[in-house]
């Protein structure tokens, strides 16, 4: 990897993870997203899309709320991605090596909450001076430069030596070494699966998992056209209980929710 | 920051004109995490949205610019679209408090506060539960199986889509609306409605992705004179084939419950990973 390839490595992970919205928080964060365009940076962004996205099952429903941050994806999808492209290693095996990479990130993120405080007292002296006009320099300014510094650098250094490294590592790792790494790529998905099912798997919606299931089982269907079916089933439930429930019109709360959803 | 010339309200007979309304929304929805800290969350992001306000509210006169300022950055967090409604209400409190109308400053605080919690409850769960892990498993699904880069550029687009447009109509709907309308809207009980019809849709797509994304299969062979049983292809293929993930899946969502954080579950698969992949019980296909 060249130095400038590892450098640009590390200005993605700055820009996803210094939660400016419109380029991170809901999208370059996502290693679907971050791993697309690391693989852009190497030169071969299918190959990104593919292993960011194989990596990114293990996060779907990873919420941050509350300012915890239970793993950090970008840091993992970011160099992930990057290993496995320089490694030439499978999508399965990469997510194996990406998973504690995540929760080596976290520290980056605690490191952020914790220190941007400094910028908040120097938002409040703006205010006593009335120079309002410079708030955007405590709220966005000095944050995000901080960002920048605890960001860029680990990210570029762990892209730029472990590539070099990782090659040999994979020389030792084959055989049944490596169907360790796959049985736990292949089970790590649960884990992300399983989070999201703490915040949805309740009441009336629980015997929807098992249907949901059993038609991708027999069917075989992408989840597209599943999303679509479990779309209209939803909002026939809704509109079904309301009806039954109340004298509430059901069809408000039903097209409220689809437009939501797409 | 003069807005003599811009004289087009955001309301008849208001004091905040539009420029200065869309500018503050624009500050809340890109760099309200900017600054994201755990001392005041986001105050001082609230602060940053009310810059192209305060001008608009109190042309002459500092203290009560200084007043609102103060008052608004004090602690805040929500979810950022759901709650952007608060911040409109904000702005239409601090208006009506401008023109004189009897809105003590303890008041829009409280409001702030008590309507942060059940938004960002129920945003959390929406956005982060059920919105982003059914667009993402779709657009996941879509790369790994043919549409390559397609699958990263269309959620980019349509959860950056997404934000920008709910939250513009939250943040409007808040102002326009007022305190009451907000705080009916959200008994109403239609709240209760989304999150119901939005958890079924989850946990149906989450039931899609168990089957094509969780991957164990058993290895094992039973070798009885002559004919070998292997228990994946003899047994689970016959009798439900992913049986094995769903277990696997369900065992995860048994132990978060019991309070298991998600690094010690990670720990449990990379020791499971180890002695039944090792073996050969477990397989990956």
């Amino acid at each position: 990897m060249a130095p400038i390839q590892a450098l640009l490595c590390g200005i993605v992970y700055w820009l996803a993870v210094g939660n400016l919205p419109f380029v991170g928080l809901w999208s370059l964060q996502r290693p679907l997203v971050c791993g697309f365009v690391t693989g852009i940076i190497l030169g071969d962004p299918l190959q990104g899309a593919l292993i960011g996205g194989t990596i990114n099952l293990v996060y779907l429903g990873f919420i941050s709320a509350g300012g915890s941050m239970p793993a950090d994806m970008a840091l993992a999808g970011i160099l992930g991605t990057a290993y496995a492209i320089v490694g030439n290693m499978g999508a399965n095996t990469a997510l194996a090596l990406a998973v504690p990479i995540g929760i080596l990130g976290t520290i980056v993120w605690y490191l952020r909450m914790t220190f941007d405080s400094i910028f908040v007292h120097i938002g409040d002296r703006y205010i006593e001076n009335e120079q309002y006009n410079k708030i955007w320099r405590a709220n966005v300014l000095f944050p995000q430069m901080f960002c920048a510094v605890i960001a860029v650098i680990p990210c570029a250094l762990a892209a730029y030596f472990g590539a070099a490294y990782i090659q040999g590592l994979l020389d030792v790792v084959s055989g049944r070494i490596l169907t360790v790494f796959e049985v736990i790529g292949g089970l790590m998905p649960a884990l992300g699966i399983g989070i999201t099912l703490q915040y949805i798997y309740k009441g009336p919606a629980r015997v929807f998992l098992f249907m949901g299931f059993i038609l991708a089982v027999y069917s075989g269907m992408g989840l597209l056209p599943l999303g679509i079916i479990a779309a209209l089933v939803a909002i026939i439930y809704v509109q079904v209980t309301a009806t039954v429930g109340s004298a509430t019109p059901a069809i408000e709360g039903a097209t409220e929710d689809d437009e939501e959803e797409f | 920051m003069a807005q003599d010339n811009n004289t087009v309200m955001a309301r008849e007979g208001g004091l905040v004109t539009k420029k200065a309304l869309l500018h503050a929304w624009f500050n809340w929805e890109t760099f309200v995490q900017c600054c994201y800290n755990y001392e005041r969350m986001m105050g001082l992001a609230c602060a940053h949205v009310f810059v192209p306000i305060i001008y608009c509210l109190y042309k002459d006169d500092p203290s009560k610019r200084k007043a609102v300022m103060r008052r608004e950055a004090e602690f805040f967090n929500v979810h950022i679209e759901f709650g952007a409604c608060i911040l409109g209400l904000a702005i239409a409190l601090e208006e009506q408090m401008a023109m004189g109308e009897d809105v003590p400053g303890e008041l829009i605080t409280n409001l702030k506060t008590a309507l942060m919690g059940p938004l960002a409850g129920v945003g959390d769960t929406i956005w982060q539960g059920v919105v982003i892990p059914i667009l993402l498993g779709i657009c996941i699904d879509l790369t790994l199986k043919g549409a390559g880069i397609w699958g990263p550029i269309l959620y980019t687009i349509l959860i950056c889509g997404g934000a920008y447009a709910f939250s513009y109509i939250n943040f409007m709907f808040g102002y326009r609306a007022g305190s009451e309308a907000v705080l009916n809207f959200i008994e109403s009980g239609k709240l209760d409605q989304v999150l119901t019809g939005a958890s079924i849709m989850g946990c149906m797509v989450m039931g899609g992705l168990i089957v094509n994304y969780v991957k164990v299969t058993c290895g094992i062979d039973i070798v009885t004179s002559g004919s070998t049983f292997n228990i994946q292809a003899d047994f689970f293929d016959q009798v439900l084939p992913k049986a094995l993930p769903l277990a696997a899946t369900m065992g995860i969502y048994a132990l978060l419950n019991k309070r298991w954080s998600s690094l010690k579950i990670i720990g449990l698969i990379v020791a499971v990973g180890i002695v039944f992949g090792a073996t050969g019980i477990l397989t990956y296909a």
